[in-house]
């Protein structure tokens, strides 16, 4: 079973997220900001990372550029609530940038895609 | 004598009458003092008349402690006196002519001799002869030639040492004759005579008619003086006046053109001075004003008499302002705001205290005012609309997304999770209370203000957080200013209900941030500052701010730094104390924690009242 982190610090969003991909049969690790995802990306060596941009202590963007620094392989997506990141460069790091929709149709698809690659 | 002599004589006394009366006459024909004096001297050194060579005159200055030379008339040299004694010879001019010709008028201003008594300056000296001379008013002969016989006969001054060195100097020649010129009691100045070119001894014959010439040439001398003294006097006053009249005029015209409104009450309250400015504000004109007394009752400054006002500003000596206020004078009502200031106002030490009024208009400014916090909240609430639109997303995701899974549950005929649902209604909970509070900073500032006592609002809103307190075991300590909400009273203008959010909020943010068992400690205390009396309230918890730049951001709309909260309670809080001339600071650290300051101004210094005796 293909291990999934979590990283988003508005609480029903995550609990919303972890509940759809546990129905999907991943299995899932949260995080609340970048700190600690980081933290949990070290310690549960995930298949696959979701971050939102918007995080209290180190932001979205920070954890993207931590990670890829020290796995430039593992599939990454970033999303945010708002579309304005798409000009941002720094998201490019990402496999994927989403924004953050109450359809999580979309979502499901892109992490089903980049783990059977 | 024979009678041949005496004939001589008697040709001789005539002839120094008829000088006497020549200079009389032209002497009184001027009242030109330079003028006068060469007309003198030009009497007694004339061929026909007395005929001495040289005369000078010195005249006392204003203290009478110098002779200072003025004028001098002769030959410098004998060459000169030979070229003079035959040009009368051969013209023969009478005196009368010579003194008002042209050439008279010309002839001295290059004379050496002139321009050297110019120079010469005499201590008035109690111990040497000039002095002397006017002290007594005799006429000295002087002779200071080594072989001289003085007799009865001869009364000759001979002692070197009574004269002045630079005097002699000058004269350079050892035998003259010294004339005091002495009108009534004052001494007008001394001339002196010589013969240095044909040596003609100078006779006691001569030294009275010289004695009669003086004392005449004295009066007029001292006239002209007293006359060219009174005209200076005159022509001074008249400038005075002229650049009093300038002064007046200018500054009439200031007040008048200066957009200010002036009124000057002395002590009597009667209106000293104002300018048109003034007059018109109370819809009158000036006369109506100037010089009329302001009566208790006639001008209103919003509900404050003027004439009380003025009374305790003598009474006090004390500046005082009134700002964006309106003015009532008598049944009329100006629609404009003014500033108002009275400041004591003293003219000159003889004068009793009165009060200067400066009225000053400020309506465009108020109505400017009033544009720019209209416009300030508008764009404050497009910022606001823009950072809503972000913020009611996430709730609304997690909604949509709870939604469609449990649409997706029922489907699919399995189990809903209920703690779904529960997500639901706290996400619309929270959009609501977004709303609220956004429609609450977007309304804020149509508020009406009133007086009331902020002791009783303190209370409540401490007694009311203290539920919620005691809920999550976290207790609040009133370290200070407990009494003084239990029964004080201090005034404030303002609204009770936006206070309350204000102070609810303040208090709120203290507890959530508090860990259990941790204590919320409160300080309220009045303070005075510049004579303005303020009420000080710190609410302080243990924790410390997250980030450094908490402290700069707290205030901003939508900057949380807890999980749960919309961002604006700290914002409308700031908003609120702003309203009420307030203001909110925020202080954090790792010792003392977070602590709020909020300093309001209130209305009167505080009054706690006994508690009843039981």
């Amino acid at each position: 079973m293909k291990k999934i982190l979590v990283v988003e610090d508005d609480m029903p969003i995550r609990n919303l997220y972890k509940e759809e991909l546990i129905d999907e049969g991943y299995v899932v690790v949260t995080a609340p900001d970048g700190v600690a995802g980081y933290e949990m990306f070290k310690e549960q060596k995930p298949d696959l990372i979701t971050i939102d941009i918007k995080m209290p202590n180190m932001n979205g963007l920070e954890l993207l550029d931590k990670i890829r620094k020290e796995d430039k392989e593992i599939p990454i997506i970033i999303y945010s609530a708002y579309g304005e990141f798409t000009q941002n460069f720094s998201t490019w790091a990402a496999d994927e940038y989403l924004v953050k929709s109450s359809d999580l149709t979309e979502f499901k698809k892109r992490v089903s895609e980049l783990l059977q690659k | 004598m024979s009678s041949d002599e005496q004939i001589k004589n008697y040709q001789d006394i005539l002839r120094q009458y008829s000088i006497l009366n020549q200079i009389a006459k032209t002497v009184s024909s001027t009242l030109d003092l330079n003028k006068i004096l060469r007309i003198i001297l030009t009497g007694v050194t004339f061929g026909d008349g007395f005929g001495f060579n040289r005369a000078f005159l010195f005249l006392t200055d204003r203290q009478a402690k110098h002779l200072v030379g003025r004028m001098a008339i002769g030959p410098a040299t004998l060459e000169e006196a030979w070229q003079i004694w035959a040009d009368i010879q051969q013209k023969s001019v009478p005196l009368e002519e010579l003194l008002m010709s042209e050439k008279f008028e010309a002839q001295y201003a290059s004379s050496k001799l002139y321009e050297e008594v110019r120079k010469i300056r005499i201590d008035i000296d109690p111990e040497k002869i000039l002095f002397m001379c006017l002290q007594d008013g005799i006429p000295r002969n002087v002779d200071l030639t080594q072989n001289v016989s003085v007799s009865e006969d001869n009364p000759v001054v001979s002692d070197i040492c009574l004269f002045e060195q630079n005097l002699l100097d000058y004269l350079d020649y050892p035998k003259f004759c010294i004339i005091p010129l002495i009108s009534r009691t004052r001494k007008v100045g001394v001339m002196i005579v010589d013969n240095k070119y044909n040596h003609r001894q100078i006779k006691s014959e001569d030294i009275n008619f010289l004695l009669m010439l003086s004392q005449f040439a004295a009066s007029s001398i001292r006239n002209t003086i007293i006359y060219n003294d009174l005209k200076d006097s005159l022509n001074a006053l008249a400038k005075l006046n002229l650049k009093h009249k300038y002064l007046k005029e200018y500054n009439e015209k200031i007040l008048e053109s200066i957009p200010v409104s002036i009124i000057v009450l002395d002590h009597n309250m009667t209106v000293t001075m104002c300018n048109e400015n003034s007059a018109g504000i109370m819809g009158t004109d000036k006369a109506q004003i100037c010089g009329k007394k302001i009566s208790a009752g006639m001008i209103y400054i919003d509900s404050v008499d003027l004439a009380e006002e003025v009374s305790s500003i003598l009474a006090n000596k004390r500046v005082q302002g009134f700002y964006k206020v309106n003015i009532k004078f008598q049944s009329h009502k100006s629609n404009s705001v003014f500033d108002v200031i009275l400041v004591p106002f003293k003219f000159s030490e003889e004068t009793p205290e009165g009060v200067l009024i400066i009225i000053e208009d400020v309506t465009k400014t108020v109505k400017l005012e009033q544009s720019l916090n209209e416009a300030k909240r508008l764009s404050e609430l497009g910022k606001l609309s823009a950072t809503i639109a972000h913020e009611i997303r996430n709730p609304l995701i997690a909604i949509g997304g709870y939604a469609n899974r449990i649409k997706k549950k029922y489907m699919e005929k399995q189990e809903i999770n209920p703690e779904n649902i529960e997500i639901i209604i706290n996400e619309v909970a929270r959009l609501e209370k977004i709303v609220n509070d956004t429609l609450e900073f977007a309304t804020a500032g149509k508020t009406q203000f009133k007086d009331f006592n902020i002791c009783g609002l303190l209370l409540d809103c401490i007694n009311l957080t203290g539920i919620s307190a005691e809920q999550s075991n976290i207790s609040i300590d009133i370290k200070s200013g407990s009494e003084l909400i239990k029964n004080g009273y201090i005034f404030i203008q303002g609204s009770y209900d936006r206070l309350k959010q204000a102070f609810i909020n303040v208090f709120n943010n203290a507890i959530e941030a508090s860990e259990t068992r941790e204590v919320v400690s409160i300080e309220i205390f009045p303070e005075t500052e510049n004579e303005n009396n303020f009420l000080v309230i710190k609410v302080n918890n243990k924790a410390k701010l997250a980030k450094e730049v908490d402290v700069n951001n707290i205030f901003i709309p939508f900057y949380t730094t807890k999980s749960k909260g919309t961002g604006l309670g700290l914002t409308i809080t700031k908003k609120i104390i702003e309203q009420h001339k307030g203001t909110i600071d925020v202080s954090s650290d790792a010792e003392t924690g977070t602590t709020f300051t909020i300093k309001l101004p209130v209305l009167q210094s505080t009054q706690v009242q006994q508690p009843a005796l039981t």
